[in-house]
Order: structure tokens, then sequence, then C-alpha cells
């Protein structure tokens, strides 16, 4: 199976710390990686580094086969790649439908993906003329999963979605991101080793900048050992 | 809520204090007519000098002090085309003056709008990783943009002589002559402030803004290129702000203290509107153009002759005592 | 308060430039006058003296160098030091000199106590102004202090351009000064004077910011938010160096007030917000000697250049015309292609070229 994403041995300074000293991940096309990790291991960072946000120093990105490393954010966004950051980045005094109709990358996306999204988030009609800063945390995290979807990305950056969220919500986002799989591919950053084992086929464990373990979802699973030592959970 | 309704309130009770003051001033009906009258022209007129500031520094994060500047220049360049002699001679070529006016008009427009675009592109740009330069940069853009109009001007100011239609025509209210000029800017000032707002609200340019004094980063994240936005909405910026030096300059003359005049008013009404509220800028406008004329009038056969230059200031102090963040701001 | 006077001055002794440089200018007056044949006391007519001569029109001169070195300094305390920016510095500086000008003019005090009274006055206006800026503005983000300074500086330029009291934009001259700090009579003692503000300023603001207090300053240039999270309170620390630049910049005034002996609005105009400002960057922002270099170069520039004229192809321009032109253009040239001034590029150059030891 070919990658549609591959990351090699980048690394990224922010100021003068090395944040990320070779950082090597890869995402099948139509699968899901989860990025596992503790916190301030590299995770966000390693997004960031692929959306260009914090361009790497050196490593190459290859998505689709071609080098996107050193290009500008936005043009790295229009090659289809979609960003949902952690804590759900919407534009609070934008309503929810410009926040859809801003993610357009060509007239009419939105309205080709008006039903797709509707049928993934129905919360999201009632509350189309609402601002964003007035959604509940659940429906801001739909929206920001909704605007990566309105272009036709074909992979998706997520940054722990489930962080703050009540567990029914939780399981509403599980089922809409699993119904995208096949079509796309998403590199999810997860804490909760509950979601990114129901959602992921593959994982790379990030620790401290490195990306020393990675594998099937299906082995980590079944090595207690592992996941301790690296994730501290059981 | 509770901030809105403190703000509304501080608004009203500016205005109510600012309408009496020139009530007691004024002899009849006609007297505040005029004073109001005034105060709207001067309002707008900052308005024009304020949006581009506030939209900017909301969008971008740079305080534009050469924005006077642009003001400033507009001026120069109307007066320069409407009147005989100066870089360019139109008055053969155009005879009409009302024509001419609109050429002039046009002119200061184009080349504010120019050297704005050669400000963003040129200078600014290799300064965004460093915000602190591009402040002291565009102050030292200003001191060069004085320099320069002096050079090609000199520091002699310049009344408006080449009077035209509705310059030289009046109107006639409660036994008072108005005039129709002041009236005329009013209505453009008006106009603009629809326009505007109708960009913002209403075309995707306008959530891009929007989008972007949120957050410039996610805005990117998305696909758009947030520098061409940066450079359209500075060249506009400047581009209207040399259209309020060429519509202010059949009143106001040109002359080389216009550009830091309307800077220091135009920063006042920006802070006590909320940086980079448009609504805010809007408001402030009006108030501190009110503020200024009502102080005029006011200060006229007192030992107090500065009142009116210090007004906004004292009224900017007054405001950031009570709101740090401006009426209509979040400015941590 | 114990200071540790040995280890201050052995630190003194060390800095040997410093010392052939303090030694220069102590001589200076004396050498010209040698060179030039003339007296650095000036002429003496009866029992007043006349201020002819290279000696004194030199010491003058360096005055002027030394007044703007002190403003400069003062800024680089906060633009440099502190990442404040403050374009309303001229505040300090001219209302330091007004409160002078008043006191000495428009009391009836006794000439030594008027002018005792009015220094130490006007530097405690100065803090005061530095303290309300800052405690109005500091709380938001940092273009507020930065136009807030710019708004009163041009207000106080404004009002006091119209004050009918201190006779608007004539301003007044001062007729009455102690025959020790009179420019007019003792011109050498000013000259020493207000070298040794220069040095003990420069000293100064090096020891305030070696001290652990000044690394609070640094680190909040570098990051704000770090240096609060680590615990300290970023407003008073910010407050502190608004203050004592904010003196500094009084006492450059006060300095200035005395050698024109005249107090008109066009101390508190943008040129002395400029000057310091531009001196800082040319010189190289946080570093100790950039400000005093930019300041000198600056100023002797203008002074050599002030009657000089250029010719292109037929047009002749005198650089007087065009000085702020000039100045205007080197400092966005400044800004773009060499934001680290002449000292902080000299500093890089030197830490990137290979150690031969």
């Amino acid at each position: 199976m070919s990658s549609i994403l591959e990351v090699q041995d980048i690394h990224t300074f922010i100021g003068q710390f090395h944040i990320l000293e070779g950082v090597t991940v890869s995402v099948p096309q139509g699968g899901i990686t989860v990025l596992l990790g503790r916190n301030g291991a590299g995770k966000t960072t390693t997004l960031r580094s692929i959306m260009g946000l914090r361009p790497p120093s050196s490593g190459s990105i290859l998505f689709d086969g071609k080098p996107i490393h050193g290009k500008t954010t936005y043009a790295i966004a229009q090659l289809g790649i979609g960003y949902v950051p952690e804590h759900r980045a919407i534009f609070r005094e934008l309503t929810v439908r410009e926040n859809l109709q801003l993610a357009e990358r060509k007239r009419g996306d939105l309205a080709r993906k008006t039903e797709f999204i509707f049928d993934l988030f129905p919360d999201l009609q009632r509350l189309i003329d609402l601002p964003g800063g007035n959604l509940s945390g659940g429906q801001q995290q739909m929206l920001a999963m909704a605007r990566a979807l309105v272009p036709d990305n074909r992979l998706l950056l997520i940054d722990e979605p489930s962080e703050g969220l009540a567990p029914v919500i939780i399981d509403q986002l599980i089922v809409a991101i699993q119904r995208l799989a096949g079509t796309v591919s998403v590199l999810l950053v997860e804490q909760n080793f509950r979601v990114a084992r129901k959602l992921a086929q593959d994982y790379v464990i990030i620790e401290e900048g490195h990306s020393p373990m990675r594998g099937t979802m299906h082995d980590l699973v079944s090595d207690p050992a592992l996941i301790q030592r690296y994730l501290g959970v059981a | 809520m509770v901030r809105r309704r403190a703000s509304l309130l501080a608004i009203i009770g500016i205005m109510v204090f600012l309408i009496g003051v020139a009530l007691l001033n004024s002899n009849s009906a006609g007297d505040f007519g005029i004073t109001m009258l005034s105060g709207l022209f001067q309002g707008m007129l900052l308005f024009l000098v304020a949006s581009g500031l506030s939209i900017v520094f909301g969008l971008m994060d740079v305080l534009n002090l050469a924005q006077g500047s642009y003001f400033m220049l507009g001026a120069y360049v109307a007066y320069d085309v409407q009147h005989a002699g100066g870089v360019v001679d139109l008055i053969s070529v155009i005879p009409d003056p009302n024509l001419r006016f609109v050429v002039a008009v046009v002119a200061a427009v184009a080349v504010g709008s120019l050297l704005g675009y050669v400000l963003e592109r040129g200078l600014l740009r290799s300064l965004y990783s460093r915000p602190i330069f591009q402040l002291v940069l565009t102050f030292g853009v200003s001191l060069v943009a004085l320099e320069l109009i002096k050079v090609i001007w000199t520091t002699t100011p310049y009344s408006w002589t080449e009077l035209f239609g509705v310059r030289e025509s009046f109107f006639e209210l409660f036994g008072q002559r108005f005039s129709t000029y002041r009236l005329f800017v009013v209505g453009m000032g008006i106009a603009l402030i629809v326009a505007i707002a109708l960009l913002l609200q209403r075309t995707r340019i306008g959530i891009i803004i929007r989008a972007g004094v949120e957050d410039r980063e996610m805005v990117q994240a998305l696909g758009i290129n947030v520098r061409a936005v940066f450079t359209l909405v500075f060249t506009l910026g400047c581009g209207v702000a040399a259209l309020g030096g060429s519509i202010a300059a059949p009143f106001l003359g040109a002359s080389t203290t216009l550009g830091n005049v309307f800077l220091l008013q135009a920063i006042a009404v920006v802070v006590l509107g909320g940086m980079g509220s448009y609504a805010g800028t809007a408001v402030g406008s009006l108030l501190v153009g009110i503020a200024i004329t009502v102080a005029q009038d006011t200060a006229i056969g007192t030992a107090f002759t500065a009142l009116p230059s210090i007004t906004p200031m004292l009224l900017l102090v007054l405001v950031l005592l009570i709101r740090p963040s401006g009426l209509f701001g979040n400015s941590r | 308060m114990a200071i540790p006077q040995a280890s201050f001055i052995s630190r003194l002794l060390r800095d040997k430039w410093f010392i052939f440089l303090l030694i220069a200018l102590v001589a200076f007056p004396f050498v010209v006058g040698l060179l030039t044949d003339s007296s650095p006391f000036g002429v003496a007519r009866g029992d007043r003296m006349i201020m002819r001569g290279e000696s004194v029109r030199w010491q003058a001169v360096l005055i002027e160098v030394y007044i703007l070195a002190i403003l400069a300094m003062s800024y680089n305390l906060l633009f440099g030091f502190t990442g404040v920016i403050s374009f309303g510095h001229a505040l300090f500086f001219g209302t330091a000199g007004y409160v002078l000008g008043l006191m000495l003019e428009y009391t009836p005090l006794d000439t030594t106590l008027a002018f005792g009274l009015g220094a130490v006055a006007a530097i405690a206006v100065c803090a005061l102004l530095g303290l309300v800026i800052g405690l109005v503005t500091l709380r938001l983000k940092g273009v507020y202090f930065t136009i807030f300074t710019l708004a009163v500086a041009e207000m106080f330029f404004i009002f006091l351009g119209r004050w009918q009291l201190t006779r608007a934009e004539d301003g007044f001259a001062i007729t009455d000064l102690p025959m020790w700090i009179d420019p007019s009579q003792n011109r050498i003692s000013v000259y020493y004077i207000a070298l040794a503000a220069a040095f003990l300023t420069f000293f100064f603001i090096r020891r305030l910011v070696n001290s652990p207090t000044g690394a609070v300053l640094k680190a909040i240039r570098e990051n704000e938010d770090r240096a609060q999270s680590m615990g300290y309170n970023t407003i008073n620390y910010k407050l502190l160096s608004i203050v004592v630049a904010g003196m500094l910049a009084g006492v450059a005034g006060l300095l200035q007030v005395v050698l024109n002996k005249k107090v008109g609005p066009e101390i508190l105009g943008i040129a002395y917000t400029v000057d310091p400002l531009l001196m800082t960057i040319i010189g190289g922002i946080g570093t100790f000697i950039g400000p005093v270099i930019g300041a000198s170069g600056l100023h002797l520039l203008d002074v050599f250049l002030r009657d000089a004229t250029v010719r292109i192809g037929g047009l002749v321009i005198d650089i007087a015309s065009i000085w702020a032109l000039l100045l205007g253009v080197i400092f966005i040239l400044v800004v773009i292609v060499f934001p680290l001034g002449i000292i902080g590029t000299w500093q890089r150059w030197r830490m990137k070229r290979p150690k031969r030891e």
C-alpha cells in the first residue's frame, strides 16, 4: 500500500529550542495513523511542521510523493490537506456558515458538500447562522471538522479532537471519522487511548522529539508493557 | 453583555455632554446645526484615516504611523491637480473646475494606493518576523514622507482657491447658511462607512479579513494566501486615507501639519473605539469629530485656544482610564 | 545599602578603553585650546567672560553630544533592554526643561535655590509622568504604550506651543543661572558636568542591566509571557524601566535648557523623540555603547555637514536643507538592512569569526 504522506527525519526548532529531533511518520492511502505520546513530546509540532506553520529545518515531507517542505502554509493546504488544530480554532466572530464559506477553495465547494456535512454533523444545520463563539465545545469541534471537509481534502491532520468533550460527543466524532475512512486519510493526535484504538490502524510513538516506535495498532494493543512504557496508561 | 451596556452608556454619556455644551454655546438652532455639521464633517474625515489604521492593525498587527502622511499626500496631490502650477498643470487640459476636482480626487487615491502598495510590498513585508520594527519603520516612513513633501511643495501652506460647483454653494436652514460641500463630505463619509461595512460583512474578502483579525494562522491553514490579503487591505487603507485628504483639501488646504494632526486624531479614534473594531472606529470618529468642533466653539474668545487640538487626546485618556480596551475592543 | 565599592572601581579600571576615553575627553578643552591657541575658559572682558574661540565652541558641540548620548542611553534602556518602545521620549526631555525654566524665571526664589529645586522637581515630574503613563497603558498590548506616549508628547507640545504664560511658541529665555553652571560665563564647568552625567548614566545603566533586575528586564524583552510565568510581576519591572528612563531623559533635558539658556516648545518636539530612536538603532539596540556611538556619530555628522553642499549635475543642494530627509532615509535603510546597528553587527561578526587561540 502506498503512503499519501511520508515525513522523514524532520528537525524543527522553536526559537532556540530543538523541538523535533528526527521524527519519521507515514500515513497510508486511505488509512488513519495516530501519533501517541506524552504532553510536550512534539506531536502538535509535528502536525504544525507538516502544515508549514513551523517549517522544519531539515528532513523531508512528501505528500503524494512530492516534497512539500519549504512551501508556504496556504500552498500546502491547497494541495488537499485539511488541518483541524487543537482547541478547535474556529472563528468565534464568524457565523457557522461563514466559517464553512471561508474554507471553500473553489466556488461551489460548500454547495456540493453541504448535504454530506449535515449528514455527518446534523447539529450544524440548525446552528448555521449562529456565531462560532456561541457554540458548545462539541459543536465547535464538529464545525472544525466540517470546515476541513468543505474542500476536497485527501489528508486531514486532526489534533486532539476528543479533548475536553463529553463521552457522548466523543462517540459521535468517532463515528464521523470512521465514516470518512477510505475516502480521506487521517493523521491523528490523540491522548485518549480508547479513541485512538477505535480509529487508527497504525501508530507512531513520539517521545522527546523522536519517533522511537511505530507499528500497527493491533500489535500495540496486545503489548501492555509497551503501552505502559511510552504512554503511562494500561 | 454587561460590557456592551457600559460602552453604550459611555458613548451616550459623552454624546449628551457634547450636545449639551454645544447647545449652551449656540444662540440659535442654526448655530447648533452648524456646530453639528462641522463635527460630522470632521468626524467623517477622521473616519477615512482611522478605518485603514484600525483594519490594518486588526488584521496585520501593524500600526501604520504613516497613515496620516497618506492623508496629507492626498491633500497635496488634489491641490496640485486642481490648481495652476505645481507638479502637474491641468488648467488648460481640463478647464472645467468640477471635472478637474474629480480628476484631482482620483489622482490622489491612485497615488495613495500605489504608495501604500509600495510600502507594504517593498518595506513592511520583510519585517513581519520583527513586529516592533514595523512600527519603527512606519514611523520612519512618515518622517521621510513629510520631508519629501517639503522638498516637492515647500513648507508654505496652500489654501484652496480654485472653487468649483459644490464647494461654492450654500443652503439655508434655521436662518443660517450651511456649506453644501460639508454636507457632500458627510454624505461621502456615510457612503464609505456603509460600503466598507458591506465589504466586511457580505464578501468573501470581508470574511477573510474578519477571520484574519481573529486568527491569521488558521486562515492560512485553510489554504488562503493571507499575505496577498494584507497587501490588498493595506493598499486600500492608504487609498482611503488619501481620498480623505483630497476631499478635505478644498476646506483645509494643504499643509505640512495635516499629517501629524490627523494621525494623532485617528489614533485617538482607533484606541477609543477599540483597536481593530470597525464599529468602534465609526462611532469613535463621530465622537472625536464632534468633540473637536464643540471644543473649538467653546475655546473661542477664551484663554484655552489650545483646547481643540488637545481634545482628542483628553477624550482618549478619559476613555482609557475608564475602559482600557476601548469602547468596542479587546486589547489584551 | 552596601555597595561593593572596590569591585566597582576595579571593574572600571579593567575597562582600558574607558580610561583612555575619559582622559581624552577631560583633556579635550585644553587640547583644543592648545592646538588652536584659544582659551578653554573664553575671553575675559572686565569681570564678564565672553565665550569666544575654538575651544569653547567645541565644548558646546561636545556638551550637545553628551546630552544626546544620555537621551539615547535612556531610550535604549526602554527599547533595547526592556523591549518597550516610546514614541514620546521628548515628553520627558522637554517637560524637565519647562519645569526648570518655570522655577528659574517664574518664581521669586533665589537663583541657586530655584535651580536646585527646579532640577529636583523636574526629575520628579518625569518620574511621575512615566509612572502614570505606564500605569494606564502597560496592562495592554505594547503598542498602546507607544502611541500613548506619542499622543501625550504631542499634546504637551501643542499645549505649550500655545500657552501664553510661557510665551507660546517663542518660548522664554533663562536669564539667571547660578554662576557655576552658566554656559555663557563658565562653559567649561557645564562641559565637565555634562561629561560626568554621561559617564554616570552609562555606568548606572550598565549596572542596572547587569543586575538581577536587569535580567528580568531582558527576559521581558525576549518573551514577556514567559517572564510572567516565571513568577515576575512584569508590569512592575516595566514601570521601573520607564520611570528610570524618563528620569534620565529628564536629566538630558535639564542640561539642554542650561546649555541653550532658553525654554521653548521645540524641546518637546518630535526631533527629540526621533533622535534617540535613530541613534539607538544606528549604534546598536540593546548594546551599552551603541547609543553613545550613534549619538556622537550623528551629531558630529550634523555639525560637519551643516554648511556643506552637494552638487548633482547643475543642482546645488545644501545638506542642511535635506538633513531631515537624509536622516529619515538612513533610518529606513538601517531598520530594513542593518537592524543590529553598528555595535550589534560588529559583535555578531566577532562572534562568528573563528578564534585563533
